[in-house]
Protein backbone atom coordinates (compact mmCIF):
# COMPACT_ATOMS: atom_id res chain seq x y z
CA UNK A 1 0.00 0.00 0.00
CA UNK A 2 1.45 3.76 -0.88
CA UNK A 3 -0.07 6.93 -0.38
CA UNK A 4 -1.06 8.73 -3.34
CA UNK A 5 -2.11 12.37 -3.78
CA UNK A 6 -3.07 14.09 -7.44
CA UNK A 7 -5.65 17.32 -7.69
CA UNK A 8 -8.68 15.61 -9.76
CA UNK A 9 -10.52 18.66 -11.66
CA UNK A 10 -8.91 21.00 -9.04
CA UNK A 11 -10.29 19.11 -6.44
CA UNK A 12 -7.09 17.22 -4.03
CA UNK A 13 -7.84 13.30 -3.95
CA UNK A 14 -5.35 11.36 -1.46
CA UNK A 15 -5.57 7.86 -0.68
CA UNK A 16 -3.74 4.98 0.63
CA UNK A 17 -4.05 2.26 -2.10
CA UNK A 18 -2.74 -0.88 -3.70
CA UNK A 19 0.23 -0.28 -5.92
CA UNK A 20 -1.83 -2.13 -8.94
CA UNK A 21 -4.46 0.63 -8.77
CA UNK A 22 -4.82 2.31 -11.85
CA UNK A 23 -5.76 5.49 -12.86
CA UNK A 24 -8.94 5.00 -13.99
CA UNK A 25 -9.72 2.92 -10.94
CA UNK A 26 -8.81 5.86 -8.45
CA UNK A 27 -10.65 8.40 -10.74
CA UNK A 28 -13.79 6.17 -10.50
CA UNK A 29 -13.43 4.16 -7.47
CA UNK A 30 -11.63 7.13 -5.50
CA UNK A 31 -12.44 10.68 -6.53
CA UNK A 32 -15.55 9.07 -7.50
CA UNK A 33 -15.97 10.37 -10.93
CA UNK A 34 -17.13 8.03 -13.15
CA UNK A 35 -17.37 10.31 -16.56
CA UNK A 36 -14.67 8.55 -17.15
CA UNK A 37 -15.22 4.82 -18.68
CA UNK A 38 -13.71 1.70 -18.57
CA UNK A 39 -13.82 0.15 -21.80
CA UNK A 40 -11.66 -2.38 -22.54
CA UNK A 41 -8.51 -2.14 -20.01
CA UNK A 42 -5.85 -2.76 -22.97
CA UNK A 43 -5.17 0.69 -24.06
CA UNK A 44 -7.13 -0.13 -27.06
CA UNK A 45 -10.34 1.71 -27.20
CA UNK A 46 -9.58 5.13 -25.45
CA UNK A 47 -12.94 4.90 -23.85
CA UNK A 48 -10.48 6.00 -20.39
CA UNK A 49 -8.47 8.74 -22.14
CA UNK A 50 -8.26 11.77 -19.63
CA UNK A 51 -5.65 14.44 -19.45
CA UNK A 52 -2.56 14.23 -16.77
CA UNK A 53 -0.79 17.66 -16.50
CA UNK A 54 -2.46 19.05 -19.96
CA UNK A 55 -1.15 15.72 -21.73
CA UNK A 56 -4.10 13.10 -23.09
CA UNK A 57 -3.73 9.44 -21.68
CA UNK A 58 -4.89 6.22 -21.60
CA UNK A 59 -5.94 6.10 -18.05
CA UNK A 60 -6.27 2.47 -17.71
CA UNK A 61 -2.76 1.67 -18.99
CA UNK A 62 -1.35 4.35 -16.14
CA UNK A 63 -0.71 3.58 -12.55
CA UNK A 64 -2.24 5.85 -10.20
CA UNK A 65 1.64 5.67 -8.87
CA UNK A 66 2.70 7.11 -11.78
CA UNK A 67 0.25 10.39 -11.92
CA UNK A 68 0.93 10.75 -8.25
CA UNK A 69 1.40 14.57 -7.19
CA UNK A 70 -0.15 15.81 -11.05
CA UNK A 71 -3.17 17.43 -12.08
CA UNK A 72 -5.30 15.00 -13.63
CA UNK A 73 -8.69 16.31 -15.96
CA UNK A 74 -11.50 14.46 -16.87
CA UNK A 75 -14.40 14.63 -18.53
CA UNK A 76 -16.58 16.48 -15.74
CA UNK A 77 -13.82 19.21 -15.59
CA UNK A 78 -14.57 20.37 -18.92
CA UNK A 79 -17.55 22.39 -18.02
CA UNK A 80 -18.38 23.53 -14.71
CA UNK A 81 -22.17 22.86 -14.48
CA UNK A 82 -23.50 20.17 -12.87
CA UNK A 83 -26.37 17.89 -14.25
CA UNK A 84 -29.23 17.51 -12.60
CA UNK A 85 -30.31 13.67 -12.05
CA UNK A 86 -32.17 12.67 -15.15
CA UNK A 87 -33.50 9.15 -14.13
CA UNK A 88 -36.73 9.33 -15.81
CA UNK A 89 -35.05 9.45 -19.02
CA UNK A 90 -35.57 6.66 -21.63
CA UNK A 91 -33.76 6.71 -25.37
CA UNK A 92 -37.48 6.83 -26.63
CA UNK A 93 -38.69 9.99 -24.56
CA UNK A 94 -34.77 11.76 -25.28
CA UNK A 95 -35.54 10.96 -28.61
CA UNK A 96 -38.85 12.48 -28.72
CA UNK A 97 -37.36 15.99 -26.72
CA UNK A 98 -36.83 18.61 -29.02
CA UNK A 99 -34.11 19.87 -26.13
CA UNK A 100 -32.77 17.29 -24.11
CA UNK A 101 -30.08 19.99 -22.41
CA UNK A 102 -33.46 21.30 -20.31
CA UNK A 103 -34.31 18.12 -18.90
CA UNK A 104 -30.93 17.24 -17.46
CA UNK A 105 -30.47 21.09 -16.51
CA UNK A 106 -27.67 22.43 -18.60
CA UNK A 107 -27.31 25.23 -20.89
CA UNK A 108 -25.68 24.79 -24.22
CA UNK A 109 -23.67 27.85 -23.49
CA UNK A 110 -22.16 26.15 -20.68
CA UNK A 111 -20.75 22.98 -21.97
CA UNK A 112 -17.02 23.34 -23.31
CA UNK A 113 -16.80 23.95 -27.29
CA UNK A 114 -16.22 20.08 -27.96
CA UNK A 115 -19.06 18.99 -25.65
CA UNK A 116 -21.76 22.02 -27.50
CA UNK A 117 -20.30 19.93 -31.03
CA UNK A 118 -21.01 17.03 -30.07
CA UNK A 119 -24.69 17.65 -29.16
CA UNK A 120 -24.97 20.01 -31.58
CA UNK A 121 -23.47 17.28 -34.38
CA UNK A 122 -25.05 14.65 -32.53
CA UNK A 123 -22.09 13.29 -32.66
CA UNK A 124 -22.84 9.98 -29.91
CA UNK A 125 -25.18 7.08 -30.18
CA UNK A 126 -24.84 5.29 -27.08
CA UNK A 127 -22.19 7.62 -25.51
CA UNK A 128 -19.92 4.69 -23.97
CA UNK A 129 -17.17 6.06 -26.12
CA UNK A 130 -17.47 9.60 -25.71
CA UNK A 131 -16.04 10.61 -22.74
CA UNK A 132 -12.65 9.66 -24.67
CA UNK A 133 -13.51 11.03 -27.84
CA UNK A 134 -14.24 14.59 -26.70
CA UNK A 135 -11.48 14.33 -23.89
CA UNK A 136 -8.60 13.31 -27.05
CA UNK A 137 -10.11 16.24 -29.82
CA UNK A 138 -10.43 18.26 -26.94
CA UNK A 139 -6.70 17.68 -25.88
CA UNK A 140 -5.80 17.46 -30.15
CA UNK A 141 -7.60 20.97 -30.81
CA UNK A 142 -5.64 23.49 -28.23
CA UNK A 143 -2.44 21.97 -30.22
CA UNK A 144 -3.93 22.40 -34.15
CA UNK A 145 -7.14 24.46 -33.92
CA UNK A 146 -7.36 24.11 -37.80
CA UNK A 147 -7.19 20.67 -38.77
CA UNK A 148 -8.74 18.52 -41.92
CA UNK A 149 -10.79 15.74 -41.61
CA UNK A 150 -8.24 13.59 -42.16
CA UNK A 151 -6.47 15.11 -38.80
CA UNK A 152 -9.15 14.48 -36.64
CA UNK A 153 -9.65 10.94 -37.99
CA UNK A 154 -6.24 10.46 -37.40
CA UNK A 155 -6.08 12.29 -34.03
CA UNK A 156 -9.06 9.84 -32.54
CA UNK A 157 -7.37 7.05 -34.18
CA UNK A 158 -6.72 5.17 -30.92
CA UNK A 159 -10.74 5.87 -29.69
CA UNK A 160 -12.67 3.52 -30.66
CA UNK A 161 -16.23 3.42 -31.35
CA UNK A 162 -18.83 0.73 -31.48
CA UNK A 163 -21.39 2.33 -32.88
CA UNK A 164 -19.16 3.35 -36.01
CA UNK A 165 -20.32 6.84 -35.31
CA UNK A 166 -17.36 7.97 -36.79
CA UNK A 167 -18.67 10.71 -39.13
CA UNK A 168 -20.66 12.43 -37.30
CA UNK A 169 -17.95 12.83 -34.45
CA UNK A 170 -15.77 13.73 -37.23
CA UNK A 171 -18.38 17.12 -37.82
CA UNK A 172 -18.31 17.49 -34.53
CA UNK A 173 -14.33 17.49 -34.41
CA UNK A 174 -14.30 20.21 -37.13
CA UNK A 175 -17.35 22.32 -35.02
CA UNK A 176 -15.46 22.38 -32.42
CA UNK A 177 -12.38 23.54 -34.30
CA UNK A 178 -14.43 26.42 -35.68
CA UNK A 179 -16.17 27.39 -32.26
CA UNK A 180 -12.20 27.17 -31.03
CA UNK A 181 -10.81 29.78 -33.26
CA UNK A 182 -13.67 31.86 -33.38
CA UNK A 183 -13.84 32.15 -29.65
CA UNK A 184 -9.87 32.78 -29.71
CA UNK A 185 -10.16 35.42 -32.41
CA UNK A 186 -13.12 37.01 -30.09
CA UNK A 187 -10.47 36.53 -26.92
CA UNK A 188 -8.02 38.84 -29.51
CA UNK A 189 -10.21 41.41 -30.63
CA UNK A 190 -11.70 42.23 -26.72
CA UNK B 1 -1.37 -8.08 -12.06
CA UNK B 2 0.98 -9.52 -9.24
CA UNK B 3 1.43 -7.71 -6.45
CA UNK B 4 4.32 -5.40 -6.82
CA UNK B 5 7.05 -2.68 -4.66
CA UNK B 6 6.77 0.39 -6.65
CA UNK B 7 9.60 2.44 -6.39
CA UNK B 8 10.83 6.05 -7.82
CA UNK B 9 14.53 6.80 -7.16
CA UNK B 10 15.53 10.34 -7.74
CA UNK B 11 18.86 9.66 -9.80
CA UNK B 12 20.65 6.85 -11.99
CA UNK B 13 22.83 5.95 -9.85
CA UNK B 14 20.24 4.86 -6.99
CA UNK B 15 18.38 3.26 -9.94
CA UNK B 16 20.74 1.76 -10.56
CA UNK B 17 21.13 0.56 -6.94
CA UNK B 18 18.03 -0.20 -6.60
CA UNK B 19 17.86 -2.71 -9.95
CA UNK B 20 20.84 -4.74 -8.41
CA UNK B 21 19.36 -5.11 -4.65
CA UNK B 22 16.51 -6.88 -6.03
CA UNK B 23 17.59 -8.40 -9.48
CA UNK B 24 16.52 -10.47 -10.77
CA UNK B 25 12.77 -9.34 -9.60
CA UNK B 26 12.75 -5.77 -10.10
CA UNK B 27 12.14 -4.17 -13.59
CA UNK B 28 12.31 -0.94 -15.38
CA UNK B 29 9.23 1.10 -15.60
CA UNK B 30 9.26 4.23 -17.65
CA UNK B 31 5.91 4.96 -19.56
CA UNK B 32 4.53 1.63 -19.10
CA UNK B 33 2.42 1.49 -22.08
CA UNK B 34 4.40 -2.12 -23.13
CA UNK B 35 5.17 -3.47 -19.37
CA UNK B 36 1.74 -2.61 -18.13
CA UNK B 37 -0.30 -4.90 -20.87
CA UNK B 38 2.31 -7.72 -20.35
CA UNK B 39 1.70 -7.19 -16.54
CA UNK B 40 -2.19 -7.44 -16.75
CA UNK B 41 -2.07 -10.65 -18.51
CA UNK B 42 0.72 -11.58 -15.83
CA UNK B 43 2.82 -12.46 -18.98
CA UNK B 44 5.64 -10.31 -16.52
CA UNK B 45 4.87 -10.42 -12.93
CA UNK B 46 8.08 -8.37 -11.38
CA UNK B 47 8.61 -7.85 -7.79
CA UNK B 48 9.89 -4.67 -8.05
CA UNK B 49 8.95 -1.71 -10.29
CA UNK B 50 11.85 0.48 -10.36
CA UNK B 51 9.98 3.98 -12.20
CA UNK B 52 12.56 5.89 -13.98
CA UNK B 53 10.29 9.03 -14.18
CA UNK B 54 11.68 10.61 -11.31
CA UNK B 55 15.30 11.04 -13.22
CA UNK B 56 15.25 14.56 -15.04
CA UNK B 57 18.76 13.12 -16.60
CA UNK B 58 17.19 10.52 -18.83
CA UNK B 59 14.97 12.61 -20.32
CA UNK B 60 15.16 14.87 -23.07
CA UNK B 61 17.49 15.91 -26.14
CA UNK B 62 20.78 17.45 -26.93
CA UNK B 63 23.30 17.68 -29.66
CA UNK B 64 26.84 16.77 -28.32
CA UNK B 65 29.96 18.05 -29.48
CA UNK B 66 30.53 15.61 -32.15
CA UNK B 67 27.20 16.26 -33.65
CA UNK B 68 25.76 13.15 -32.56
CA UNK B 69 21.61 13.47 -31.50
CA UNK B 70 21.56 12.35 -27.94
CA UNK B 71 18.08 11.04 -26.79
CA UNK B 72 17.37 10.11 -23.23
CA UNK B 73 15.80 6.89 -22.64
CA UNK B 74 12.82 8.23 -20.87
CA UNK B 75 11.98 10.95 -24.20
CA UNK B 76 8.48 10.39 -24.64
CA UNK B 77 7.00 10.16 -28.40
CA UNK B 78 5.14 12.91 -27.87
CA UNK B 79 7.90 15.22 -27.08
CA UNK B 80 9.97 13.39 -30.10
CA UNK B 81 7.15 14.80 -31.89
CA UNK B 82 6.96 18.41 -30.74
CA UNK B 83 11.24 18.77 -30.80
CA UNK B 84 12.38 21.02 -33.68
CA UNK B 85 15.36 18.39 -35.46
CA UNK B 86 17.30 19.41 -38.29
CA UNK B 87 18.62 17.80 -41.36
CA UNK B 88 17.32 14.05 -41.20
CA UNK B 89 16.97 14.07 -37.34
CA UNK B 90 13.40 15.31 -38.22
CA UNK B 91 13.05 11.89 -39.65
CA UNK B 92 12.85 11.00 -35.53
CA UNK B 93 10.45 13.14 -34.98
CA UNK B 94 8.24 11.89 -37.98
CA UNK B 95 8.62 8.39 -37.13
CA UNK B 96 7.34 9.21 -33.08
CA UNK B 97 4.67 11.41 -34.20
CA UNK B 98 3.88 8.10 -37.12
CA UNK B 99 3.49 5.23 -34.21
CA UNK B 100 0.27 4.04 -31.60
CA UNK B 101 -1.77 6.76 -30.98
CA UNK B 102 -2.03 10.01 -29.63
CA UNK B 103 -2.41 9.23 -25.62
CA UNK B 104 0.12 6.27 -25.72
CA UNK B 105 2.46 8.54 -27.39
CA UNK B 106 2.23 11.00 -24.08
CA UNK B 107 3.21 8.17 -22.11
CA UNK B 108 5.54 5.52 -24.26
CA UNK B 109 9.59 6.22 -24.28
CA UNK B 110 11.95 5.46 -27.20
CA UNK B 111 14.02 3.69 -24.79
CA UNK B 112 11.06 1.87 -23.33
CA UNK B 113 10.24 0.26 -27.00
CA UNK B 114 14.09 -0.81 -27.40
CA UNK B 115 14.02 -2.39 -24.06
CA UNK B 116 10.50 -4.06 -24.86
CA UNK B 117 12.18 -4.94 -28.24
CA UNK B 118 9.36 -5.93 -29.98
CA UNK B 119 10.38 -6.53 -33.32
CA UNK B 120 7.11 -4.53 -34.63
CA UNK B 121 7.80 -1.76 -32.94
CA UNK B 122 9.63 1.45 -34.90
CA UNK B 123 11.45 2.36 -32.89
CA UNK B 124 14.07 -0.82 -32.89
CA UNK B 125 13.95 -0.51 -37.20
CA UNK B 126 14.94 2.88 -36.49
CA UNK B 127 18.25 2.43 -34.28
CA UNK B 128 19.27 -0.73 -36.24
CA UNK B 129 18.84 1.29 -39.90
CA UNK B 130 20.61 4.87 -38.63
CA UNK B 131 23.56 3.23 -36.66
CA UNK B 132 22.34 4.59 -33.24
CA UNK B 133 24.44 3.95 -30.36
CA UNK B 134 23.03 2.55 -26.61
CA UNK B 135 24.27 4.16 -23.71
CA UNK B 136 23.92 1.32 -21.16
CA UNK B 137 24.62 1.88 -17.43
CA UNK B 138 25.39 -0.31 -15.13
CA UNK B 139 26.60 -0.58 -11.40
CA UNK B 140 30.77 -0.54 -12.80
CA UNK B 141 29.78 2.02 -15.17
CA UNK B 142 28.72 3.39 -18.74
CA UNK B 143 28.90 1.29 -22.06
CA UNK B 144 27.77 2.05 -25.80
CA UNK B 145 26.36 -1.09 -27.47
CA UNK B 146 25.74 -0.84 -31.55
CA UNK B 147 22.07 -2.10 -31.93
CA UNK B 148 23.81 -5.44 -33.38
CA UNK B 149 24.82 -5.80 -29.96
CA UNK B 150 21.55 -4.52 -27.96
CA UNK B 151 19.48 -6.71 -29.68
CA UNK B 152 19.75 -10.50 -29.26
CA UNK B 153 19.84 -12.48 -32.62
CA UNK B 154 17.14 -14.29 -31.59
CA UNK B 155 14.62 -11.89 -29.79
CA UNK B 156 15.23 -9.61 -26.68
CA UNK B 157 17.89 -7.54 -25.38
CA UNK B 158 21.23 -8.24 -24.19
CA UNK B 159 20.91 -6.57 -20.83
CA UNK B 160 21.55 -7.32 -17.61
CA UNK B 161 18.89 -7.33 -14.86
CA UNK B 162 20.55 -4.57 -13.27
CA UNK B 163 21.15 -2.21 -16.00
CA UNK B 164 19.68 0.63 -17.88
CA UNK B 165 19.34 1.72 -21.01
CA UNK B 166 20.05 5.46 -20.79
CA UNK B 167 20.34 7.07 -24.01
CA UNK B 168 20.03 6.89 -27.79
CA UNK B 169 22.88 8.37 -29.55
CA UNK B 170 21.85 9.03 -33.09
CA UNK B 171 24.71 10.21 -35.90
CA UNK B 172 25.07 13.46 -36.54
CA UNK B 173 22.86 15.69 -38.74
CA UNK B 174 25.09 15.53 -41.71
CA UNK B 175 25.49 11.82 -41.41
CA UNK B 176 22.89 10.97 -44.10
CA UNK B 177 21.38 13.12 -47.08
CA UNK B 178 18.18 11.18 -46.90
CA UNK B 179 16.23 9.34 -44.35
CA UNK B 180 13.23 7.22 -45.51
CA UNK B 181 10.47 5.25 -43.42
CA UNK B 182 7.64 3.21 -44.63
CA UNK B 183 5.99 0.47 -42.77
CA UNK B 184 2.72 -1.32 -43.10
CA UNK B 185 0.07 -1.84 -40.42
CA UNK B 186 -3.25 -2.97 -40.63
CA UNK B 187 -5.17 -0.02 -38.58
CA UNK B 188 -3.78 3.55 -37.74
CA UNK B 189 -2.95 2.45 -34.16
CA UNK B 190 -1.59 -1.15 -34.33
CA UNK B 191 2.25 -1.54 -34.61
CA UNK B 192 3.77 -2.76 -37.93
CA UNK B 193 3.19 -5.75 -39.62
CA UNK B 194 6.56 -4.83 -41.74
CA UNK B 195 9.07 -1.18 -42.04
CA UNK B 196 11.76 -0.80 -43.86
CA UNK B 197 14.64 2.67 -43.32
CA UNK B 198 16.37 3.83 -45.65
CA UNK B 199 19.61 5.91 -44.96
CA UNK B 200 21.56 7.28 -47.76
CA UNK B 201 24.50 9.86 -48.03
CA UNK B 202 25.00 11.08 -51.32
CA UNK B 203 28.59 13.37 -52.41
CA UNK B 204 28.84 16.31 -54.43
CA UNK B 205 29.17 13.94 -56.90
CA UNK B 206 26.00 12.16 -56.76
CA UNK B 207 27.46 9.15 -55.52
CA UNK B 208 26.14 6.73 -53.04
CA UNK B 209 28.73 7.65 -49.72
CA UNK B 210 27.03 5.24 -47.73
CA UNK B 211 23.65 3.27 -48.16
CA UNK B 212 21.41 1.38 -45.15
CA UNK B 213 18.56 -0.71 -45.30
CA UNK B 214 17.29 -2.11 -42.38
CA UNK B 215 13.66 -4.25 -42.07
CA UNK B 216 11.61 -4.48 -39.39
CA UNK B 217 8.94 -6.42 -37.68
CA UNK B 218 9.43 -9.49 -40.32
CA UNK B 219 12.29 -11.58 -37.48
CA UNK B 220 12.81 -11.48 -33.77
CA UNK B 221 15.08 -8.28 -34.25
CA UNK B 222 15.36 -5.90 -37.42
CA UNK B 223 17.75 -6.89 -40.00
CA UNK B 224 20.12 -4.88 -41.84
CA UNK B 225 20.62 -5.64 -45.47
CA UNK B 226 24.26 -5.20 -45.64
CA UNK B 227 25.11 -7.59 -48.70
CA UNK B 228 22.97 -5.69 -50.57
CA UNK B 229 24.41 -2.08 -49.72
CA UNK B 230 27.52 -3.45 -50.08
CA UNK B 231 27.41 -3.71 -53.34
CA UNK B 232 25.71 0.02 -54.23
CA UNK B 233 28.53 1.39 -51.71
CA UNK B 234 30.26 3.93 -54.00
CA UNK B 235 27.82 4.00 -57.37
CA UNK B 236 26.49 6.53 -59.04
CA UNK B 237 22.82 7.47 -57.60
CA UNK B 238 21.31 7.28 -61.08
CA UNK B 239 22.66 3.79 -61.72
CA UNK B 240 20.70 2.34 -58.64
CA UNK B 241 17.55 0.33 -59.44
CA UNK B 242 14.79 1.00 -56.25
CA UNK B 243 12.97 -2.06 -57.94
CA UNK B 244 15.94 -4.73 -58.60
CA UNK B 245 17.32 -3.71 -54.63
CA UNK B 246 14.37 -4.51 -53.44
CA UNK B 247 13.96 -7.66 -54.67
CA UNK B 248 17.28 -8.28 -53.49
CA UNK B 249 16.50 -7.05 -49.76
CA UNK B 250 13.98 -8.90 -49.64
CA UNK B 251 16.39 -12.40 -51.04
CA UNK B 252 18.77 -11.27 -48.16
CA UNK B 253 16.06 -11.02 -45.43
CA UNK B 254 14.17 -13.80 -45.49
CA UNK B 255 16.67 -16.46 -45.48
CA UNK B 256 14.28 -19.71 -45.11
CA UNK B 257 12.44 -21.05 -48.06
CA UNK B 258 9.23 -20.68 -46.23
CA UNK B 259 6.03 -20.57 -48.73
CA UNK B 260 2.93 -19.88 -46.64
CA UNK B 261 0.65 -17.23 -47.46
CA UNK B 262 1.95 -15.47 -44.63
CA UNK B 263 5.21 -15.43 -45.72
CA UNK B 264 4.68 -14.56 -48.86
CA UNK B 265 2.85 -12.19 -48.11
CA UNK B 266 5.62 -10.38 -45.90
CA UNK B 267 7.85 -10.78 -48.51
CA UNK B 268 5.62 -8.91 -50.97
CA UNK B 269 5.36 -6.19 -48.27
CA UNK B 270 8.70 -5.49 -48.05
CA UNK B 271 9.70 -5.63 -51.70
CA UNK B 272 7.29 -2.67 -51.97
CA UNK B 273 7.88 -0.71 -48.64
CA UNK B 274 12.01 -1.25 -49.80
CA UNK B 275 10.89 -0.42 -53.13
CA UNK B 276 9.59 3.05 -52.03
CA UNK B 277 11.92 3.71 -48.65
CA UNK B 278 14.87 3.55 -51.42
CA UNK B 279 12.80 5.73 -53.91
CA UNK B 280 11.99 8.41 -52.04
CA UNK B 281 15.23 8.43 -49.93
CA UNK B 282 17.77 8.22 -53.21
CA UNK B 283 14.91 10.46 -55.80
CA UNK B 284 13.13 12.47 -53.36
CA UNK B 285 10.05 13.74 -55.04
CA UNK B 286 10.82 17.53 -55.87
CA UNK B 287 8.69 19.94 -53.15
Amino acid sequence: MQDVTMTVNGREVSARIDERTLLLEFIRDIAGLTGTHNGCLEARCGCCSVEVDGSIVKSCNVLALQANGKSVTTIEGLSPQRLRPAEHITSQSLAGMYEPLDVLGADAGDLHPVQNAFHKCHALQCGFCTPGMVMVLKNYLEENPDPTRDDIRTAIAGNLCRCTGYQHIIDAGMQAAKQLRDDSMQLHDA
Amino acid sequence: MKAFTYLTPSSTAEAVGLLDEYAPHARVIAGGQTLLLAMKTRAERPGVLVSLAGIADLAGLRVADSGELVIGATTTYAALTRATLTGWHARISAVAGNLADRPVRTMGTIGGALCAADPRFDMLTLVTGTGGRLDVLAPSGVRTLMPQEFFRPGGGISLAPNEILASIRFPAADAYTSVTFEKFRQRTFDAAVASVLCAVRVDDAGRLDVIRVAVGAVSPTPVLAERTTADLTGSPVAAVDPDGTARQVVAEVFTGHGDTPDEQYRRELVKALARRALRNALFPPRS
